[in-house]
């Protein structure tokens, strides 16, 4: 049983420096967690490469923050020479011969990688139950969600198996997660780090994401994975920085708002009421707190126009997965070339895939595009600007991440909602802005964490994850592990 | 009926950039079958595409050199449709915003000038190969993700001749600027030409035919001439066309039917999300514009004012690399440009052509050229030394006027010693002399050359001939009575 994953990457970083652990004894803990894993949390495993990395290090010097310390990919990240399937059957057996940039970049900062996390088929879904391994347990619930796409990155930072587990974000797939698990989930800027190697769901919403157990260990992670990289043309070619000196500097901005329509409808009241409390505190704190009446109708947007894009950009970035260079070949002797790609993608995708493909096909064509697609783009235009107008006056949104407690499984429905909530999908707002924005835990209800968010505007990650710093200050709830908060 | 063909052209042209036109891979023909790609060009999960800097000035070139208004940002469209030779399932190109449009290029038929609108020019990428065997199909990705200009004629032209012309116009637009080999051949230029008729006179356009697999630029006039035989034959009979897409062959010279449109693949055309919306500076479509290569025609209208033929300045264009040592040549300072044409297209090219050799080979530089035929020019040495002169050159490398000198070929050109031989030469052929005088000018001739024969060819003929007139004129021919 793991006696040192739980720790903080700080905590853990002080021993190495010490020496009074080694990074073998760090990956020899991290794969006894893994081995331990009751929640459905992994799919690829990498402990004889993780040793055999961990082994090669010998001297870890103080500002060698991340070095020596083992860390989990969420399976959409391309790993050289690791299985990756991004948890559906289509990619069953398919080994990357490059490592996605973030890869790379942890590698180089001497992180180790022990293994791949589950996650909703192909990162479409946000309940973490249509992987091809099944569904992934709440580790304080295990009859209730941890919530997708990133659910065994999730799930594994939450039972405490390592300091850090990289997600990714396109709706949010990251900060919803870590709300049902007691986690930080950060979401950075778009183009503030590479996707080179992060398999697309919808490319012009995607982001990297990752999860720790306290803000300034993200803080040191965005420091390690931001910059351009000539591989994702997206990339910011702005100055990178040292984001670390915001948390430990306490460097924020001033002014929070929140929206008069998202607080007037949580019916929870254990939510509303740590969220009013909270933004008392920070108020205390100096901190000017403003309500801002940003347009319900465009809240009401949320939902469509994220299913039209998405579903949309993702029907064409997964044209690629046809059979041919890589996955599974088809079996049933198929004559023409149309018939061998109708088998392999009837065979490989679910059929929750299959409906997001036809929903972004039929969105797309000629006589749709207009009334479809064209108008998500548009509404998406509305709902940014009027974010922005919000951030011209306002440096923080500041709301919940969730509004109830994770469901039940057996409270799932695979039936589309004909009238959606915009509070479940009120975070997509940092998606269509590109906004960076972190979720931190807020207060615990029967058990279950729910979390706050912070979203700055765009490049401003420093002053979010400084503003992420003070809120956990005042709510105390850091290194959160299930075991710990039990 | 009397129609009127309506003729529209797309061609593809293949950039001969040094990688693909979204990934790093090199764009090297002949290479073994899948060596030449990267993770990108198989479609990886993950890989993103990031625009050729090189193609990019490759398109402004050609928008420049069409006459088209340069985009000032740059947009991506994805066309997504499955296929096998489309590894990504979707081809990355310019559908909304190309990067050149609204241009011309003139073409000469007939003698006459004309100007074929252009609508746009669009930079995508190429696709893979497929070699389909008997039980099994291979796929070579070495191709795929090679660059391709796409320019989009007006369907603006009206017979098989102007069509021809127009790829002509285009595929040495695009050799001369460098950005392609231009080979209809070997597939770095490929054309769909579009055909319709239409009752002459009238101004709605009638259904079109594509024609693919053109492979020279002769099969692009007799595909088109065939077409208007078959439509008119078509309509005339009271039929209709229905809108297909035709193959030419070469060897039936006919155009066969490959499918017929009923069907249309729907593209889903949408924007690239992984490449945001590229600005252009400024600086950087002025400096794409200004290293540009010469155009055919800007060479086509010095080379009339320097005074050669319009067979010449063809014979010239046929090769960039003469015409440009032909324009380095006058600008050091020929007094004769027919007699420095004459010495490079036969001479020269002659060597070379029997050699291999190119003209970056040559042994002699330049100015020793200029120097050869100013001296030929100025009456120094005679048009046979010259060749000889030459030839040795070619060989050796030497400049000319240490040849003329060892070789003793000086010309005598002071009139006195020339008058010495002309008075000695008169003296020994009075009947010569004598035939000469009663109308018989060929003897003029016969006297020069006695001349050249006594001086050993060094007597400067032209200066003989004209003491010779002088002392023995004038050459009265018989009246007719």
């Amino acid at each position: 049983m793991t006696k040192l994953m739980n720790k903080p990457i700080s905590e853990l970083h002080e021993l190495l420096v010490k020496k009074e652990i080694t990074p073998v004894d760090l990956v020899n803990d991290c794969i006894a967690g893994v081995k331990s894993d009751d929640c459905n949390c992994f799919e690829a495993l990498n402990f004889d490469g993780a040793l055999k990395e961990a082994g090669k290090i010998t001297e870890i010097k103080e500002e060698e923050y991340l070095k020596g310390i083992p860390y989990f990919a969420k399976d959409n990240y391309s790993t050289k020479g690791i299985e990756t399937t991004a948890s559906s059957n289509i990619l069953n057996g398919y080994v990357p011969v490059f490592d996605a940039t973030v890869i790379s970049k942890l590698n180089r900062a001497g992180m180790i990688m022990v293994a791949k996390t589950t996650m909703d088929e192909l990162a479409m879904g946000g309940t973490g139950t249509t992987g091809h391994k099944g569904s992934t347990l709440n580790p304080y619930d295990h009859s209730r969600i941890i919530g997708g796409s990133s659910c065994g990155s999730a799930s594994s930072l939450a039972l405490g198996l390592a300091p850090l587990a990289l997600g990714s974000d396109t709706g949010d797939s990251v900060r919803k997660p870590a709300s049902n698990g007691g986690l930080v989930g950060y979401k950075a800027t778009w183009g503030r780090i590479s996707r080179y190697g992060l398999f697309p769901f919808a490319p012009s919403l995607d982001a990297v994401g990752f999860f720790t157990r306290n803000v300034l260990d993200a803080s040191y992670v965005l420091s390690a994975l931001s910059g351009h990289d000539r591989n994702d043309m997206s990339s910011s070619y702005r100055k990178r920085e040292k984001y670390e000196n915001y948390v430990l500097g306490h460097k924020t901005l001033k002014k929070i708002g929140y929206f008069k329509a998202v607080m007037d409808s949580i019916s929870d009241k254990t939510i509303k009421d740590s969220y009013v409390d909270l933004l008392n505190k920070l108020k205390a704190k100096g901190y000017e707190v403003i309500a801002y009446d940003y347009p319900v109708e465009l809240l009401d947007a949320l939902y469509p126009t994220y299913m039209i894009i998405s579903c949309a950009e993702a029907t064409s970035n997964d044209a690629n997965l046809d059979g041919i260079r890589f996955g599974p070949t088809a079996k049933d002797n198929p004559k023409t070339y149309s018939e061998y790609m109708t088998e392999c993608r009837t065979k490989g995708f679910s059929d929750l895939i299959k409906r997001r493909f036809v929903i972004g096909s039929f969105s797309l064509l000629s006589q749709n595009q207009e009334e479809m697609f064209s108008r998500a783009q548009k509404a998406r235009r509305l709902i940014v600007d009027n974010l922005n107008r919000f951030f011209d006056s306002i440096d923080y949104l500041v709301q919940p991440a969730s509004f109830a407690i994770p469901k039940k499984f057996s409270e799932l429905s695979t039936a589309w909602s004909t009238h959606p909530d915009f509070l479940d999908n009120i975070l997509t707002l940092g998606n269509f802005g590109g906004n960076p924005s972190l979720t931190l835990p807020m207060a615990f209800e029967s058990g279950m964490p729910l979390g706050i968010n912070v979203t700055g505007r765009i490049f401003e990650d420093g002053y979010v994850m400084g503003l992420g710093q003070e809120i956990e200050n005042i709510t105390g709830l850091k290194n959160l592990t299930v075991k710990e908060a039990k | 009926m009397e129609y009127e063909p309506v003729i529209g052209i797309e061609i593809h042209v293949e950039l001969k950039t040094k990688s693909k036109m979204f990934s790093s891979a090199p764009c090297t023909f002949g290479k073994d079958p899948n060596s030449q790609t990267v993770p990108l060009d198989l479609a990886f999960p993950g890989t993103m595409p990031v625009v050729n800097e090189e193609a990019v000035v490759f398109g402004i070139r050609v928008s420049t050199a069409l006459n088209m208004k340069v985009a000032r940002t740059l947009y991506f469209d994805r066309k997504n449709y499955f296929y096998p030779d489309l590894p990504k399932g979707y081809q990355i190109t310019q559908q909304f915003h190309p990067i050149g449009r609204d241009g011309f290029v003139e073409i000469n038929v007939d003698g006459k000038t004309e100007k074929i609108g252009i609508e746009q020019a669009h930079l995508e990428e190429d696709t893979a190969k497929q070699i389909h065997l008997s039980d099994i199909s291979l796929l070579n990705f070495n191709r795929c993700g090679t660059p391709l200009i796409e320019i989009v004629s007006l369907p603006e032209m009206h017979s098989g001749l102007e069509a021809m012309k127009y790829v002509e116009a285009i595929r040495e637009i695009v050799a001369y600027l460098g950005v392609s080999d231009g080979k209809m051949e070997n597939g770095s230029l490929r054309c769909d030409i579009n055909v319709s008729l239409r009752p002459k006179g009238t101004i709605k356009l009638g259904t079109k035919c594509e024609c693919k697999n053109l492979n020279t630029i002769q099969n692009i006039r007799s595909a088109v001439d065939y077409e208007v035989k078959r439509q008119s034959e078509i309509l005339d009979a009271g039929g209709q066309v229905e809108q297909e897409t035709r193959r030419y062959d070469e060897g039936l010279k006919q155009t066969v039917l490959m499918r017929k449109k009923t069907d249309a693949i729907d593209y889903k055309y949408f924007r690239e999300p992984n490449i945001v919306p590229i600005d252009l500076d400024e600086g950087f479509i002025y400096d794409a514009i200004h290293s540009m290569n010469k155009l055919p025609n800007a060479y086509r209208s010095e080379l009339k004012a320097d005074g050669l033929s319009d067979y010449e300045i063809e014979e010239l264009l046929k090769n960039q690399d003469f015409v440009v040592y032909f324009e380095d040549c006058l600008a050091l300072g020929i007094k004769n440009s027919s007699t420095l044409w004459n010495f490079l297209m036969v001479d020269i090219l002659g060597y070379l052509n029997k050699s291999q050799k190119t003209l970056d080979e040559l042994k002699f530089s330049k100015e020793n050229l200029v120097q050869l035929v100013n001296d030929l020019t100025s009456g120094k040495i005679n048009s046979k030394q010259a060749k000889e002169v030459l030839a040795i050159m070619i060989e050796e490398g030497k400049n000319p006027t240490d040849i003329i000198k060892e070789k003793g070929m000086e010309q005598i050109s002071d009139t006195g010693e020339v008058e010495k031989l002309v008075d000695e030469i008169l003296k020994n052929n009075q009947q010569s002399v004598a035939d000469y005088q009663h109308g018989k000018d060929h003897a003029l001739g016969y006297l020069v050359g006695q001349v050249m024969k006594m001086s050993h060819g060094k007597a400067n003929p032209n200066l003989s001939k004209e003491l010779i007139v002088k002392k023995i004129g004038p050459c009265i021919k018989p009246t007719n009575k």
